[in-house]
């Protein structure tokens, strides 16, 4: 009996032993993540990156810059904190930075150029080049120098890169991207959810891309820079055609597919903090835009008609009371717009204005008024009437600010603050991970200062602005 | 087990020996009573006769009946054993002869276990004196005595540095345990970072799980901190089944569990019966629980803004309307209503316990069912928490040497839970913020609609409408969250003695539990379940364990012994998530997936662990003073990487007992210097080595509810994770190093320990932020190293111990100070990177786990240099004070006050400004006898450690706070009246002030609490108070009736009536319900946080045992 129990005991050890040798800890059963494939294809990289970059044109740089131009306002919880441009407690404008660089961002978007190219397939390349530079332009108009040449290279601390650098590199990957378009099918076909693949389309979004940062180049420390509007006009006259064929995000009304304003307004909890800005309301129910009032705002309350909500510490609020943000827009399935053709022809309007040609100024003014049902023609008395129109049209867009920076359209009141001067941020901070990581981001201080690039003298009120914007409102 | 063995090992030799057969056939039936030294009678007490395999067990009035058939009586000389933990064994010899024996025994009281073996592993044991680490053991009666229903809450305040946290009073909350400070930053899969539970020689599962977690989308992974409460699975238990814990704190007493170890062990044996007649007990006991403490709320303003009626709320333009939010409104003159009171009842928790136990000398069994309904404090059927365990522990021996157990349990439990914390749909964030001039109740309207303050008089056809925030009674009411979990753990054992010196132990373990939770959020709520929401979702997790161990006993010399134990140990863990999220509900009920209109993309995850190890231990007793151990553990994990799959874990030990060698004196009964080193790790999360693409991570979303999956309008997409693959991944290793003494004192009257450990963790893992130029947010590296170091101390006294008084008292006290010594690159690591402000972080220099967030311009915390913080002033605290050196000269600290408001200003960076790990911790027990008659208590004390109040915060900002009662006039274009200089006495912020504003009065009401002096202006470093706290954990009045009559009336032996409080009374400063709460839970190692966290209860408890 003894005996066999020790010989039993003896070949179970043994079996036992036997199991644990066998790949019993590094079988790929146990050490591969069995949740998420560790390939992805072009195609499936692709429509990630189409997502990345609809959430972010769509996202929270897009929402902070509806607030602080005062297209709507923030009453409460972390969006009246951001309405009072108190970033630096807050996380939440932190992860747009992150999103740039991340999955859906540049290291997915540079994934699909390598793939496609080596297929030859320079249509592709050619829509996913755009697809880059409108990536990181949002990154260079927001926080100025970035890391871009050392990006998603393997480097660990990517170096930042002038902001005149970036946009000068993305005006080349522009240029690549056009020729690309001309070249080599068959292009991403369907998957291309903006155009299908419609090349024409994308060389003419790829145009009214570079006249807009033309546009971002053009302001000087003692006025503005001709050759970039020259510049300007010359792509923008190559640019949308129609409104037709504006260059727009996809969105389906399902979950995860729909449109980020109306994820916010309906599913975050927090959309009810966001409401209409006085600012706008009350210049459009001047204006009688009432076609447009109805696609942004839903009826003020108590009403009737539409109002908006004025910033603290007044508060004050238009006469009919104030909107929220449940416009004819307010819909999972909207197409928010990226880039249009009332841009580029607000574009155009605007250079030559500037150049004194205001003939060509007038005729892409009133091109622009035309695609609005309900406005007339006007005439061009100031600058301001024009971005008064881009203001109104590019309602939600990143973009709204940019113009700001620039010409200090709208003329609004900011928040008084202390820490930005009393001034309109031009910019955000570095994300606080890059800030934690990268030892190439400048101090939060430093950055108060053009973004880094300190300037001596420090000029008397600098606010927070970057360097292509030496001019504070 | 070891007393089984020992039995076993004389069984096998006596039996050899004694083979005379007997001729008288009339029995001897040997009987006696066994008292204390101190005369008391003693029940529980094993009374064995080892020759012949016999035994009982001492009924609670010290009786005890013995019965040896006649076949086996023949005039031979046996030893009469009696033993009992706690009470030094003692063996008689008598004649066996037939008719009636008697023999007495009075125990002498053995405080400090000496002798007595205790498991220390792994299969592993030793005796108390011969252990060179500190382990703490709670005893069943502790644990009974507590009155608490999950096993982990029931070890708080029972040993020192054993830091047990409940998230809440509520019905199945989870309770948080943490052992000698934070070793570790507890990664999302890992358990956190708490310690292994052991039951019965096999881990089991002490996971918290979120149903929110199953919901990406809105949940960001937020669910710790939104959603409904967790339970930890070790809750799973009957506390009633215990028969002991023994908590190994340190790595010097865990390391034989290696890689699994660094949180240190919990080890849990359970009851099993006892040969001798068949004993019964029934246990019944309610509790009566209410809320311990009301939350401050004002109750003079109404609803509205700048001291105006909000105007319309109604409906959705209530919604819309930002007055319709606060009540900064005007004075209330018609009716108030009472929200801090008006959804409490009493919660009743009713507990029975039936329990069937004993064996003959081969076979035993202990049987056990229970039923415990917990039904929680707030009005409404959704605080419930059914809990059914049924346990049967066998164990047959079939062979002289061979002994073959079976230990199973089953578990049912059945919870409905209430949405909480930070979360629009939250019964606090709800019922709080109400206006006291609105009435919450009725919640629906005549029409049936669901109507809140927000959305007044609701219309048929609403049902798909934001209410602004739920009414906390339709969220008490409507809402379902449900958990019901099926569980199976258990194990068969085999225990075999080919040879005397050798024993030869064989455990199978599994544990196998089924969740099946379900959200359903009804059509009419709250962002983002507008429209309802249901979430289905089930967690499988599934452990096998597999350990065999062999034991070799030799001695060399009488004056040279030692044993040396060999194993082997297989663990598998797998652990699947199915979830899917539903949302528009079709029609109003019923809340399952197909009844509604869109689906998210389902969740379908899995991860399967495998650990294979080897370990060793060896002990070596010298002169029987001297005691050594050294052991050695090999611990291979599929966690880690492939290039270093097997890592080594030893320990060693020293105990010598110095009274053997000097002697024991009257002051001096024992003593014992002990020193001892080990080293234990935890395993990395699995798969952190793969770099992966998701199809299911959201991309850009900046809150719940949001962001855009990879894929779209119908084509696949895949988005590179933003976690790097790790290319190598060690575990976390932690070497400690503890010493120490036990003393006892007073001819036994008194016991002192007293230990002082250093524990370093090396290769901690933490998901190191990344640059995102990179493309990736984070990796899993080995980065960083924390030290952990502190004293411990205990101090039992016995002064009167006799058969008519005992009185005795027990004192603990416990510090640990952790420090982040290298963090291997980034400033800073978030504990959790889900979590949102304020954030606990990781930073080199600082305490494990403190706040690190943004908080006020203050002189010597804020950055210093031109324009740091303000435009044109210099925060230096060292330049001369000019116009632009505001700071020069000032004490560090203090408030910059602007000139434009006269108000302090926020920072720019982040800084620490809170720290939540406690300086130290303690407590005092004591129980008084008096003949049957017992009182006890047990205070429960935490020095320090801050918390978060964030519901403070955000109730200054709604104008609900009992604070904003007295408030300035804001009706005017500028607030006017109760002006108050910041930093004078009576203002919102003292100390000292610098700055163009300060001494300026200003105004404190709407314009300071919306903004800088709120929520969502201000800073949560404004909102750091002191979390230490003195609680009365546990006073009981018992009384033992065990008079004869008791037997002729009920039929039964013995009944305890026991009349217990539990957590009536705690002291503290901290302002909100209680700082013994956690918005983390039991899920997250972040500590110190409120948000409209469930508060805490406190219970009369009224049990009655019926012993058979």
């Amino acid at each position: 009996m003894r005996r066999l129990m020790m010989f039993s005991l003896a070949a179970s050890l043994a079996v036992v032993g036997t199991v644990a040798c066998n790949n019993f800890l590094s079988s790929d059963n146990v050490r591969l993540d069995p949740n998420n494939p560790s390939q992805a294809s072009a195609d499936q990289l692709f429509i990630a990156v189409q997502a990345g970059q609809f959430a972010q044109q769509e996202g929270i740089i897009a929402l902070v810059g509806c607030m602080w131009l005062q297209q709507c306002t923030g009453t409460s919880n972390f969006l009246s904190t951001l309405e009072k441009y108190n970033i630096a407690s807050e996380d939440t404008p932190s992860a747009a930075f992150s999103s740039i660089y991340e999955g859906g961002g540049l290291v997915d978007v540079r994934q699909v150029e390598t793939a496609v190219s080596a297929r030859g397939n320079k249509q592709y390349l050619g829509i996913a080049q755009i697809w880059e530079v409108l990536d990181m332009a949002v990154a260079a108009d927001i926080y100025g120098d970035v890391p871009y040449r050392e990006a998603v290279s393997g480097a660990t601390t990517p170096r930042l890169d002038p902001q005149a650098q970036v946009y000068g590199d993305l005006q080349t990957l522009l240029d690549q991207a056009i020729t690309n378009l001309g070249g080599t099918g068959p292009g991403p076909g369907v998957l291309d959810l903006v155009y299908q693949g419609n090349t024409t389309k994308w060389i003419d979004a790829a145009n009214t891309i570079k006249a807009r940062l033309y546009m971002h180049t053009v302001e000087t420390p003692t006025g503005f820079d001709n050759t970039a509007l020259n510049n300007a006009i010359t792509y923008a006259l190559k640019g949308i055609k129609s409104p037709a064929n504006d260059l727009t995000s996809k969105h389906t009304t399902n979950p995860g597919e729909d449109n980020l304003w109306y994820q916010f307004y309906a599913r975050s909890g927090f959309g009810q903090y966001v409401v209409a800005g006085q600012n706008l309301a009350d210049l459009m129910v001047a204006r009688n835009d009432t076609f447009r009032l109805r696609q942004y705002f839903g009826p003020a309350n108590p009403g009737p008609g539409y109002g908006g909500q004025g910033l603290p510490p007044a508060n004050t609020t238009s006469p009919a009371g104030v909107s929220s943000l449940t416009g004819l827009r307010n819909k999972p399935d909207f197409g928010q717009p990226i880039v249009t053709y009332i841009e580029n022809e607000l574009i155009l309007a605007e250079a030559y204005f500037r150049l004194g040609q205001t003939a060509n100024a007038q005729t892409h003014f009133n091109n622009a008024r035309a695609t609005v049902p309900g406005l007339g023609a006007k005439t061009i008395a100031t600058v301001n009437d024009i971005m008064e129109e881009k203001y109104i049209a590019l309602y939600q867009n990143i973009e709204v600010w940019n113009d700001y920076k620039r010409t200090c359209y709208p003329a609004i009141t900011p928040y008084p603050t202390t820490t930005f001067g009393n001034k309109v941020p031009g910019r955000l901070y570095y994300g606080t991970t890059e800030q934690n990581v990268n030892s190439n981001i400048p101090n939060r201080n430093i950055q108060n200062q053009f973004g880094g690039n300190v300037v001596t003298p420090p000029p008397a009120n600098p606010g927070f602005r970057n360097p292509n914007d030496p001019n504070s409102c | 087990m070891i007393f089984s063995v020992r039995r076993v090992l004389l069984a096998a030799a006596l039996m050899a020996v004694v083979t005379a057969r007997g001729r008288a056939q009339q029995p001897a039936t040997i009987s006696g009573n066994v008292t204390s030294d101190a005369g008391l009678p003693l029940g529980q007490v094993e009374l064995t006769i080892p020759s012949l395999g016999l035994g009982a067990l001492s009924k609670d009035d010290g009786r005890y009946v013995i019965v040896v058939p006649g076949a086996r009586v023949s005039g031979q000389t046996v030893t009469v054993a009696a033993r009992r933990l706690g009470f030094k064994a003692q063996s008689a010899e008598l004649v066996l002869t037939p008719g009636s024996l008697t023999r007495d025994f009075a125990l002498a009281a053995n405080p400090l276990q000496l002798g007595e073996v205790v498991v220390t592993g792994a299969g592993t044991a030793t005796e108390v004196q011969k252990l060179g680490n500190v382990r703490h053991a709670v005893s069943a009666d502790l644990i009974e005595r507590s009155n608490e229903w999950n096993a982990v809450e029931a070890l708080a305040a029972k040993a020192p540095n054993v830091n047990v946290t409940a998230s809440s009073g509520e019905p199945g909350s989870g309770s948080y345990i943490q052992i000698r400070g934070q070793r570790t930053v507890g990664l999302p899969n890992s358990g956190s970072a708490q310690p292994l539970f052991v039951v019965d020689g096999q881990p089991i599962d002490n996971t918290s799980f979120s149903t929110t977690d199953f919901n990406p989308t809105d949940g960001l992974n937020a669910g710790a901190i939104e959603g409904t409460t967790q339970t930890n699975r070790a809750a799973d238990i009957n506390p009633a089944d215990i028969e002991s814990v023994e908590i190994l704190p340190g790595a010097a007493a865990a390391a034989i569990y290696g890689s699994r170890a660094g949180q240190g062990v919990v080890l849990i044996t359970t009851k099993h019966g006892k040969p001798g007649p068949t004993h019964y007990s029934i246990r019944s006991s309610i509790s009566a629980d209410d809320i311990n403490n009301a939350y401050p709320l004002q109750t003079m303003w109404g609803q509205g803004l700048g001291g105006a009626p909000p105007g319309n709320c109604d409906r959705s333009t209530g919604v819309a309307n930002f007055a319709c939010r606060t009540s900064w409104g005007p004075r209330v003159t018609g009716a108030t209503y009472d929200h801090a009171d008006e959804a409490f009842v009493t919660g009743y928790t009713a507990d029975n316990n039936l329990t069937v136990s004993g064996g003959n000398d081969r076979t035993t069994f202990y049987l056990s069912g229970s039923y415990l309904r917990d039904r929680g404090i707030f009005t409404g059927p959704n605080n419930l928490n059914e809990r059914s365990t049924v346990r049967f522990n066998g164990s047959h021996r079939m062979t002289d040497n061979l002994k073959l157990g079976a230990n199973i349990s089953y578990v049912d439990v059945r919870a409905r839970y209430l949405q909480r914390g930070n979360n629009t749909n939250g019964l606090l964030l709800d019922l709080l913020r109400s206006p006291p001039d609105w009435n919450n109740l009725p919640y629906l309207a005549a029409n049936g609609q669901h109507q809140s303050f927000r959305f007044q008089h609701p219309q048929i056809g609403d049902d798909n409408l934001s209410r602004g925030w739920s009414n906390p009674f339709f969220t008490l009411n409507v809402p379902e969250n449900t958990s019901q979990v099926g569980r199976v753990f258990g194990n068969v054992t085999a225990e075999f003695l080919p040879a005397a010196w050798i024993k030869v132990n064989y455990t199978l373990g599994a544990d196998y539990s089924n969740d099946e939770r379900l959200e359903g959020a009804p059509q009419p709520s709250t962002p983002p379940t507008v429209g309802g929401r249901v979430t289905e979702g089930k967690l499988i997790n599934y452990q096998i364990d597999h350990n065999l161990t062999a034991t070799l006993q030799h001695s060399f010399s009488p004056d040279l012994g030692g044993t040396l134990t060999l194993g082997q140990n297989l663990n598998t863990r797998n652990v699947r998530q199915l979830a899917n999220v539903g949302r528009t509900l079709i029609a109003p009920l019923p809340y399952k997936l197909s009844n509604t209109v869109t689906r998210d993309v389902p969740i379908d995850a899995e991860t399967v662990i495998h650990d294979a190890s080897y370990f060793g231990q060896a002990t070596l007793d010298i002169h029987d003073q001297l005691h050594l151990t050294a052991a050695l553990r090999n611990d291979g994990s599929s966690t880690f990487d492939q290039n270093h799959l097997r890592s080594w874990f030893p320990k060693a030990s020293v105990a010598w007992e110095f009274t053997k060698a000097i002697g024991e004196r009257p002051m001096l009964t024992f003593g014992k210097l002990r020193a001892s080193y080990g080293e234990a790790g935890q395993e990395p999360d699995p798969y952190l080595t793969s770099s992966v693409y998701s199809g299911i991570t959201v991309i850009g979303g900046y809150t719940q509810g949001m962001g855009a999956n990879p894929t779209q309008s119908g084509f696949g997409g895949l988005a590179s994770s933003i976690v790097k693959g790790a290319n190598t991944l060690r575990p976390e290793r932690t070497k400690e190093l503890e010493t120490g003494f036990d003393l006892g004192l007073l001819r036994d009257k008194a016991d002192l320990a007293f230990t002082y450990y250093i524990a370093k963790t090396y290769d901690v893992i933490l998901l190191t932020p990344l640059a995102p130029s990179t493309g990736y947010e984070r990796e899993a590296r080995n980065s960083a190293t924390f030290r952990n170091r502190g004293f411990e101390a205990s101090l039992n006294i016995r002064p009167i111990q006799t058969a008519t008084y005992g009185w005795d008292i027990g004192l603990q006290w416990a510090s640990n100070r952790s420090l982040v010594e290298d963090l291997g690159g980034p400033k800073f690591v978030y504990l959790d990177p889900n979590i949102t402000s304020p954030r606990a972080a990781v930073i080199a220099g600082q305490e494990v786990g403190v706040f690190y967030d943004v908080g006020l311009a203050r002189c010597g915390l804020s950055p210093a240099g031109m324009g740091a913080v303000v435009a044109g002033h210099d925060l230096d605290i060292n330049a001369p004070k000019d116009a632009a050196h505001p700071c020069g000269g000032a004490p560090v600290g203090a408030y910059y006050i602007d000139s434009l408001t006269g108000l302090p200003v926020l920072d720019n960076t982040q800084r620490v400004i809170g720290n939540p790990n406690p300086r130290w911790t303690g407590s005092v027990r004591t129980s008084f006898r008096y003949r049957k008659l017992q009182v006890a208590g047990l205070l429960d004390i935490r020095h320090g450690g801050q918390m978060d109040n964030g519901t403070k915060a955000a109730l200054y900002a709604y104008g609900t706070h009992k604070d904003t009662q007295v408030r300035a006039d804001c009706s005017g274009a500028t607030c006017v009246g109760n002006e108050h200089v910041i930093g004078q006495p009576g203002s919102p912020l003292v100390g000292p002030v610098v700055g163009p504003g300060a001494g300026i009065p200003v105004p404190i009401g709407e314009n300071w609490y919306t903004d800088i002096g709120g929520l969502f202006g201000g800073t949560p470093e404004q909102f750091m108070e002191d979390g230490g706290f003195v609680k009365l954990r546990e006073i009981s009045v018992a009384y033992t009736f065990d008079e004869p009559w008791v037997q002729r009336m009920f039929g039964f032996n013995s009944i305890d009536v026991r009349v217990a409080g539990r957590n009536l009374k705690t002291w503290t400063n901290y302002t909100g319900y209680d700082p013994e709460t956690n918005l983390g839970g039991s899920v997250i190692a972040t500590r110190g946080r409120d948000y409209f966290n469930m508060p805490q209860t406190r219970s009369f408890v009224l049990s009655l045992t019926l012993n058979h």
